[in-house]
């Protein structure tokens, strides 16, 4: 048996590789507009996962400097925090731009009776 | 007075949701609305120049006491020149662009009070919250933060469509979002690779990384990043392939909004334009590929418009063409060319907002933008008529106003640059654009009026007419007196080079 070693941050840059590779294909190649609009959900996903996971350092600590900690360990041993910042923001505004998404969803829906993107654009 | 910076951002998104608060309260919208809007353009005259540091956290290099307490690997490395907080950079040309804008946005909304008959809070909201999302892309030194507001941006722009309330808009905006939700995480995604390489979002720590060889720019990191920042701004700016959805959206707004929408087009473009021109100056292919897709934008905008019925599209189309000469100035990238694109880019958003909105009387009186419906219109308003011919004239490059300057000086720089088809390319682009705006304005003005065409409102609002020709006037000044605007861009563009 082969034992598969894999380091915590290669296994979470392949997952966001992964979420943005799928949520591409249902964004583009599916017709349903909920399925699309969760196919964006995943790349959205993806990319906040592939910029926390530049933000980790293999047995860092959490970056909070604590008193009595010696600023030059402190510096070589935290986590890099920026990436998790933005991330948070990143987040929000992936949040709103789904919920205005499934609103227009649910109007087309009432107003078309389908799901469907090919009928409801048709050429448009 | 650098904090005055902040305020051309803050001030519309607080107006925006007090606005957004007072809905169905029309009296104080209204007064909120053109007393805020009229201050747009005046904060960024008041402004000085200079840099604006979010939380006041400088450089740590400008604070050597707190840098002695620092350890080595912080004081003694790149990370004691790097900017900590969000960086806001006011410069000329941020003060002319963000000028420009205010004007623009104060004559959209000032129409639109005037011409709606119901004030809606939210639409209000939408229009002040996109004006501030462009114009932080213009002031942000971060490409994060430009992230944010590109997507804040892109957010307001449905919203604007949604609340037009006209034929099939929601259709159109669910394709716009479903790309721009595609477009954005891209973006994102690209900034995340250049974040890995340099450790940093600032534009200046970029730079700055690039030059002292901390890290190694033709990685594939970067040019990954590079790719995925290019894609992003494809989309916000609707070059190719994005500009048959950036000319619906432009069509299925209201014109007032439609005039405002072009104008954060724009600015959008120059904003992440010059952000990838900064950083990625280095890349030897960098401006053969602005080059090919401004040529592909004029292009196909064109002809595009040539086969259209609705003028809304039309316009829409036109502009995607004219957004081609901005990135042919910017692509040929020598000091002449990139001031004609920047001052080209200023002349389109005051020309199309001026068009957008003449064009929107039509709208306004027949209640249809259909030239095959329309016809015989210069009988009803021959004043608003005559205005928005000389508005073509603009566009289409025609002495003496602003048009013309700036396309002689995109063909002047192409000339002597040494891309003499370039000049010839924008000299038929120009030729083909009169002729398209012509063509729509026969259909619309001076073809015999079709028998089933119902006049809907018969006066068009007296503001309508003194925004047109408040904006005609602009353009005729700036034909007169380039220098007026060329004076704020050419400090800038020696600093860029």
């Amino acid at each position: 048996m082969i034992d598969i070693v894999i380091d915590t941050q290669l296994a979470s840059l392949f997952t966001s590789a992964a979420f943005i590779i799928v949520g591409l294909f249902a964004a583009i190649f599916l017709d349903n507009i909920i399925k699309k609009i969760i196919g964006i959900a995943f790349i959205e996903e993806g990319a906040n996962l592939f910029i926390v996971t530049l933000g980790y350092k293999p047995g860092g600590i959490v970056p909070i400097f604590l008193p009595g900690m010696d600023a030059e360990w402190f510096a070589l041993n935290s986590a890099y925090p920026l990436p998790h910042a933005l991330v948070l923001t990143s987040i929000v505004i992936g949040a709103s731009t789904l919920a205005v998404m499934l609103a227009i969803a649910i109007v087309l829906y009432k107003k078309h009776g389908t799901l469907s993107t090919s009928e409801i654009l048709g050429d448009k | 007075m650098n904090e005055l910076i902040p305020l051309m951002v803050i001030i519309p998104i607080a107006c925006g949701l007090l606005l957004n608060l007072l809905h169905k309260k029309d009296t104080a919208i209204k007064i909120l609305a053109i007393v805020v809007a009229i201050v747009l353009p005046i904060i960024p005259l008041l402004s000085n120049y200079g840099l604006h540091y979010f939380g006041g956290h400088a450089p740590l290099i400008e604070n050597p006491i707190l840098l002695e307490t620092l350890p080595s690997q912080i004081s003694q490395s790149a990370l004691a020149i790097f900017h900590p907080a969000i960086t806001y950079s006011y410069e000329s040309l941020q003060k002319l662009f963000i000028f420009v804008l205010g004007i623009v946005a104060f004559f959209a909304i000032f129409t639109s009070l005037n011409e709606t008959k119901k004030v809606s809070g939210p639409y209000m909201f939408l229009m002040f919250m996109g004006t501030a999302a462009v114009t932080a892309l213009l002031l942000s030194n971060d490409i994060f933060h430009m992230y944010i507001f590109f997507e804040i941006a892109a957010l307001c722009q449905v919203g604007i469509i949604l609340v037009s309330s006209t034929k099939e808009n929601y259709e159109t905006a669910l394709k716009y979002m479903i790309l721009g939700s595609i477009g954005g995480p891209l973006l994102l995604l690209g900034i995340g690779f250049i974040l890995g390489a340099v450790g940093s979002v600032n534009i200046s720590d970029i730079i700055y990384a690039i030059n002292q060889n901390l890290v190694n720019p033709f990685s594939q990191t970067f040019l990954i990043g590079f790719g995925l920042i290019l894609f992003g701004w494809l989309y916000a700016s609707g070059l190719p392939p994005f500009h048959t959805i950036k000319s619906s959206i432009y069509s299925k707004a209201l014109p007032h909004s439609a005039a405002l929408l072009q104008s954060f087009t724009v600015v959008t473009f120059i904003a992440m334009g010059l952000v990838i021109f900064r950083i990625f100056s280095y890349l030897p292919f960098l401006k053969v590929i602005i080059l090919v897709f401004s040529l592909i934008a004029m292009i196909l905008g064109v002809t595009m418009a040539i086969i259209q019925t609705d003028i809304r599209r039309i316009l829409g189309f036109l502009a995607v063409g004219e957004l081609g000469y901005i990135g042919i100035g910017l692509g040929i990238g020598t000091t002449l060319s990139i001031t004609a694109g920047l001052f080209q880019a200023v002349n389109e958003i005051l020309i199309t907002a001026l068009l957008f909105i003449g064009f929107g009387t039509v709208f306004y009186l027949t209640n249809s933008s259909d030239t095959k419906k329309l016809g015989g219109l210069i009988t009803q308003n021959p004043k608003i008529a005559i205005m928005v011919l000389l508005g073509g004239f603009a566009m289409a490059g025609v002495p003496p106003f602003n048009g013309f300057q700036s396309k002689l000086m995109i063909i002047e720089s192409a000339l002597k640059a040494g891309f003499p088809e370039i000049s010839i390319i924008a000299v038929l682009v120009s030729i083909v654009t009169f002729m398209v705006f012509m063509k729509a304005f026969y259909s619309v003005y001076l073809k015999p009026k079709p028998q089933d065409l119902s006049i809907v409102n018969e006066n068009i609002p007296k503001s309508t007419i003194l925004s047109i020709a408040v904006l005609l006037i602009i353009c005729l000044i700036i034909g007169l007196f380039p220098q007026l605007v060329t004076d704020n861009i050419s400090p800038f563009v020696a600093g860029l080079i």
